[in-house]
């Protein structure tokens, strides 16, 4: 068991110092190398399912303040290990099509295999300092994958941001980490979610808000979200594996992570299911006004990390992880097959493309495949989750966020409907040759079709596996067989079901709508300026830029000036060492 | 007043400076020679010290080692103050910092 934790974490990441040193006319070597490290470890997280445990299997001594670097590999850090590395395997066979012929691919694998190794050793971490560590790790992948087309401006302020923001969230994290040590002298999660008590009342709170922003900026949920949109510079097959499927549901992780520690303080809860709420909602209103497909896809991974950051809020620890595994799946698929369509066409803006469907007709079935499972039709892998989660807020969770979610779910039908038919219905609007994706663009877009149709099929093996080795969070999961029987007759299944029919109707009629359309002009208005949240986000970057160059005057680079600094600091410590003695 | 204290005090004197020399100087070879100084200081503390805690083995092995770290230092910087001038004609620290990027 320990040997596989470290072969997860250690074959992408020997993958990643390979590729490096490979030459670049060695492309063809380049891309086998990936996909087989990528593989390589989806098998060895796979390797791990059968065997997690809740008990320490990993412990490397580091000693001194660093404590001790353990790794507990349970239900939900294995879960999302195999979600990074199989989703990862699949958007590197992907890009073996959609970066055929780019430069620099040592750069573009080395990155993703190091974001592939980051990501599950962040989840299958018991010590928050190395949790940490992992997390800034995924961050700097994301940065410069955003910012991989460094010579356009666009990509490059997109990755600033996105690094400035989650970086800003991470000082949360850092806070909880140290508190942590604090009072408990190690960082050992599972012993704090053990007994929680150690901390004092405010010094928990502090931490549980501490999580709350830096799982925010993370999973780019209100506030900080605007980053997420601004990621979409990437190329497709990072937007699909870091900012749809794993980096951005680290937030979430997180958040469930720690659930039955902070579940007791002020108030956390109903921050929690308020920044879902907001999430949910705003996003879905922002992806029904926006004109570039991947945008809108970024929107909508916003609005669904909402609904899972609401079921946490709501204690429903299961629910949403179980439509974190969808999302990932359906999500993957979206962007990986939008990906297809932008290689293809050479543009992201809807209103250039249209009727692709007949020059693309499987992407047009997988991308519709994902579509159905996003706006939550039945029997999809998204509607069984998404259900689940509706129907267990409703019975816990306050009726205002409720109402608020249910809205949510029918925006989200309306968008995606309206999505589906801007890019593959209709007349085509732009011009160009179409070609028909390339064979492994259609290999990894079927399986992850594949995936969309029966992971559901899991719901019992997943919630059994959450509940034997998640013993804090004293989870029940019923059997599956009487989970998916409570999903389909539940009342609340057939309100969400009419909420969604009315967004589809929504667009079906939306020619004798549009006098009603017309009037919702200001909240488009609204939501392509992001409510004034990317404003906000954008005066936060600026400022921290500011304040970087401000500083840069500190690096004189002259002797006299260090000499003086060293000298300065000495007489600090000194008059520390006497004040305390 | 005991040997021990005046020593002491003559290696922080020493130390003070060697600082004062660091914190002033631009020319290269002033630097190197700052340098030493400092390390001289150092020197006469571990001897003071050792001394001081009854070990004054430690202190003077110590201070054997540090003697042939710190030619190796002065060897050093003196061969690159003088290679300095000669390829770019200046041994002035400011001067040289205008070429950094």
């Amino acid at each position: 068991m320990d040997w596989l934790i470290i072969l997860t974490i250690g074959i992408p990441w020997l993958g990643a110092g390979l590729i490096w040193l490979l030459e670049e006319r060695q492309s063809r070597l380049q891309h086998t190398l990936a996909v087989v490290f990528a593989l390589a470890a989806g098998v060895a997280a796979l390797a791990m399912l059968p065997s997690t445990t809740e008990q320490v299997e990993l412990r490397i001594k580091i000693g001194s303040v660093f404590g001790d670097f353990t790794f507990v590999p349970d239900g939900l850090g294995v879960f999302l290990a195999v979600v990074a590395t199989v989703v990862g395997s699949l958007a590197v066979i992907f890009s073996v099509d959609y970066m055929h012929g780019e430069a620099q691919l040592g750069r573009y694998y080395s990155l993703v295999l190091l974001f592939i190794g980051a990501m599950a050793g962040l989840v299958l971490a018991d010590s928050l300092l190395l949790l940490f560590i992992f997390w800034e790790i995924t961050a700097l992948c994301s940065y410069s994958l955003i910012s991989f087309y460094n010579d356009d401006p666009k990509a490059v302020e997109g990755g600033i941001k996105a690094l400035i923001i989650t970086q800003l969230g991470g000082i949360g994290l850092l806070v909880g980490a140290l508190v942590i040590y604090a009072y408990q002298g190690d960082y050992q999660i599972s012993r704090f979610l053990n007994e929680p008590e150690v901390l004092p009342t405010n010094m928990l709170s502090v931490m549980a808000f501490g999580c709350l922003i830096a799982a925010a900026a993370k999973s780019a949920q209100v506030p900080f979200h605007t980053w997420l949109p601004g990621a979409m510079e990437a190329p497709s097959p990072i937007s699909a594996l870091i900012h749809a499927a794993t980096m951005v549901n680290a937030g979430v992780y997180l958040l469930a992570r720690f659930y039955p520690a902070f579940e007791e303080v002020d108030g956390w809860t109903t921050a929690v299911i308020s920044v879902g709420l907001l999430s949910a909602f705003l996003a879905a209103l922002m992806a029904l006004f926006a004109t570039d497909l991947k945008r809108a896809l970024a929107y909508s991974t916003i609005s669904q990390l909402g609904y899972m950051v609401y079921a946490v809020g709501t204690g429903a620890i299961f629910a949403s992880q179980f439509h974190l595994l969808s999302h990932a799946v359906f999500k993957a698929l979206l962007f990986l097959s939008a990906g297809a369509v932008i290689h293809s066409v050479g543009t992201r803006d809807m209103r250039q493309m249209g009727g692709l469907g007949k020059q693309m007709p499987f992407m047009r079935a997988v991308f519709i495949v994902g579509a159905l499972a996003l706006a939550g039709l039945p029997f999809f892998n998204g509607f069984w989750s998404k259900e689940l989660i509706l129907e267990d807020g409703l019975h816990e969770g306050p009726v205002w966020a409720y109402v608020g979610m249910l809205a949510g779910a029918g925006i989200t039908a309306l968008y995606t409907f309206r999505m589906v038919w801007l890019v593959f219905y209709g007349e085509r609007r732009g011009s160009g040759h179409i070609h028909e994706a390339g064979r492994l663009m259609k290999l990894s877009t079927g399986l992850l079709a594949a995936g969309t149709l029966t992971t559901w099929l899991l719901i019992g093996v997943f919630g059994e596996m959450l509940e034997n080795t998640l013993i804090y969070h004293h989870l029940h999961v019923e059997s599956a067989p009487t989970l998916l029987e409570e999903i389909i007759t539940a009342p609340a299944t057939l309100l969400a079901l009419s909420v969604v029919a009315a967004g589809l109707l929504g667009w079906w009629f939306r020619a004798p709508l549009a006098g009603i359309a017309a009037s919702f002009k200001p909240v488009g208005q609204a939501a392509t300026s992001d409510f004034g949240f990317e404003w906000i986000n954008r005066r936060v970057t600026d400022w921290t830029n500011a304040g970087a160059n401000a500083l840069r005057t500190t690096q004189t680079g002259s002797l006299n000036w260090n000499v003086f600094g060293i000298i300065g600091g000495l007489i600090v410590v000194l008059v520390i060492l006497a004040l305390g003695a | 007043m005991s040997t021990l204290t005046i020593l002491a005090g003559g290696a922080l004197a020493l130390f003070a400076v060697g600082l004062y020399g660091l914190l002033i100087t631009r020319n290269m070879i002033k630097v190197v020679v700052a340098l030493q100084i400092l390390v001289k200081a150092a020197l006469l503390a571990l001897v003071v010290a050792g001394k001081a805690s009854d070990q004054i083995n430690l202190g003077q092995s110590l201070a054997m080692t540090v003697i042939v770290a710190d030619t190796v230092v002065a060897v050093i910087g003196l061969a690159l103050a003088v290679q300095v001038k000669r390829v770019l004609g200046t041994m002035d620290l400011t001067e040289l910092s205008k070429l950094r990027g």
